[in-house]
């Protein structure tokens, strides 16, 4: 069953269309990567998935609700119901930086899900292992690694017991020796059958752990297919340039 | 000079530090929520709303607070028709001069805090399902205030010597009292000793501000 469906999706900003009419699902348990150029909107899609993004026309349903029905939007509780299945981890982090690591992880479920301290305080204690950040629980964002943030981000994702997670760019701006410790909870959280969308430039990452590869320029999907079928016979012109770019 | 001649300046100096901090102390705690008011009103949605914050701000930024002191205190009283209702007491008309005044100043500084925050936060708080109340009080005001802490340390000190303002509308506060023995014994001293205590009291502001700004570090 599909968890999200986007139906010809459309958004300008100003006189540039950035999404021309995008047309994709994504199964549960599915990883779905998304490669592309710089300003293909991989990245504004992303976003509208989780009402970042106001779309301008199209629809979008999560988990059989419409977030968006061509182009109309339902209530701001309602949308708040809607992407409160969707997780999101951003490119540069977006921690709170007045919080220690561990309230980053426990403030939006003890707010805005009600959850018991006690319950929460277990469940980060977990989430953080899981990341391999157990002793940092205390620590200040701004003494953290940007992999070590980035772990953190992905973990406070997590508390929320998303359905569906989404990468923004996850490892773009960290050092390339960081990238790795990133990827690895990613490969984990996928083995696990997460359910993900990753808008990256790691091919390599694309490659192991997708199982559908969607390539965008110019506001469209030009292909999408297994990675075998993208990295090894890629059908198009576009993305046989492209991958001769980035995917040696 | 003897003990006893500095002790007989020092007493009726420390009786009008009393009105330097009770002043002090008003204006602060009435001030910076009615500065965040002010900058809430500036950012609203309803233009005339923030119209009205801009031009409160504008005026009160644009005129000396001197001046505005002397318009509550002396100006009000004298508008036809309603002005024999606005006859204050020097002490109390002194104090709205002051909140409006350095609401004005506190409201800027809150609008700068809460520009630089980065807008990654806000998407990152509406991606975790927080509403726009729980962004505000949890995400913003919270980082706001920990931006607006130097400059708002700044303007603490700077309203804690613009107290002796008051000397001009003859509210006796510690500056009066100096210059009261200064005319009387035509000796300069008592300003040393002003001086000294307004050092004293802005050391002790200087003092809790890092002491803040330690606490609310984000390191």
């Amino acid at each position: 069953m599909a968890i999200i469906e986007i139906d010809r999706l459309k958004k300008s900003f100003g006189q540039n269309e950035v999404l021309k009419s995008i047309t994709f699902s994504v199964e549960k348990n599915e990883v779905v990567a998304v490669i592309g150029p710089s300003g293909s909107g991989k990245s504004t899609m992303l976003r509208s998935l989780v009402h970042l993004e106001k779309i301008d026309g199209g629809s979008i349903v999560i988990d059989g609700e419409y977030l968006a029905k061509d182009g109309h939007y339902p209530k701001a509780k309602d949308i708040r119901a809607i992407t409160a299945k969707t997780g999101m981890v951003f490119q540069h982090f977006n921690l709170f930086p007045h919080l220690t690591v561990q309230e980053n992880l426990e403030m939006a479920p003890r707010l805005v899900k009600k959850q018991e301290k006690q319950a929460l305080r277990q469940k980060s204690s977990e989430l953080l292992q899981k990341v391999g950040l157990s002793d940092k629980a205390e620590a200040m964002p701004n003494s953290l690694s940007g992999g070590q943030k980035q772990r953190v981000a992905i973990a406070r994702a997590l508390m929320m017991n998303p359905e569906l997670l989404l990468f923004d760019e996850p490892t773009s701006a960290l050092d390339p020796e960081l990238t790795g410790e990133v990827l690895k909870v990613m490969k984990d959280l996928a083995r696990e059958d997460m359910t993900m969308i990753v808008v990256t430039h790691e091919m390599a990452f694309a490659r192991e752990v997708a199982d559908r590869v969607v390539f965008m320029a110019d506001g469209e999907i030009v292909e999408a297919g297994t990675p075998e079928e993208i990295f090894d016979n890629p059908q198009h012109e576009r993305t046989k340039a492209f991958l001769s770019k980035n995917y040696k | 000079m003897s003990f006893d001649y500095f002790m007989s300046v020092l007493k009726p100096m420390l009786t009008g530090a009393q009105m330097t901090l009770l002043l002090f102390f008003i204006t602060i705690v009435l001030s910076i929520p009615l500065g965040f008011l002010v900058m809430l009103a500036q950012k609203s949605a309803f233009k005339p709303l923030a119209w009205l914050a801009h031009t409160f701000v504008y005026v009160m930024r644009g005129t000396p607070l001197l001046l505005q002191l002397i318009v509550v205190c002396f100006g009000l009283p004298v508008i036809p028709g309603i002005g024999e209702y606005l006859v204050l007491d020097r002490f109390t008309a002194a104090g709205i001069a002051f909140v409006l005044n350095y609401a004005a100043y506190f409201a800027e500084i809150f609008r700068g805090g809460v520009l630089s925050i980065d807008k990654g936060q806000y998407e990152a708080a509406q991606v975790l399902g927080f509403n726009k109340f729980q962004t505000l009080t949890r995400i913003v005001i919270p980082q706001m205030f920990r931006i607006a802490l130097p400059a708002l340390a700044n303007e603490s000190i700077t309203l804690m010597k613009d107290t002796a303002l008051l000397y001009a509308v003859a509210v006796p506060e510690l500056l009066h009292y100096a210059q009261t023995a200064v005319n009387r014994d035509l000796n300069f001293f008592p300003f040393v000793i002003a001086g000294v205590i307004y050092l004293l009291l802005t050391a002790v502001l200087t003092f809790i501000f890092k002491l803040l700004e330690k606490k609310f570090s984000f390191e």
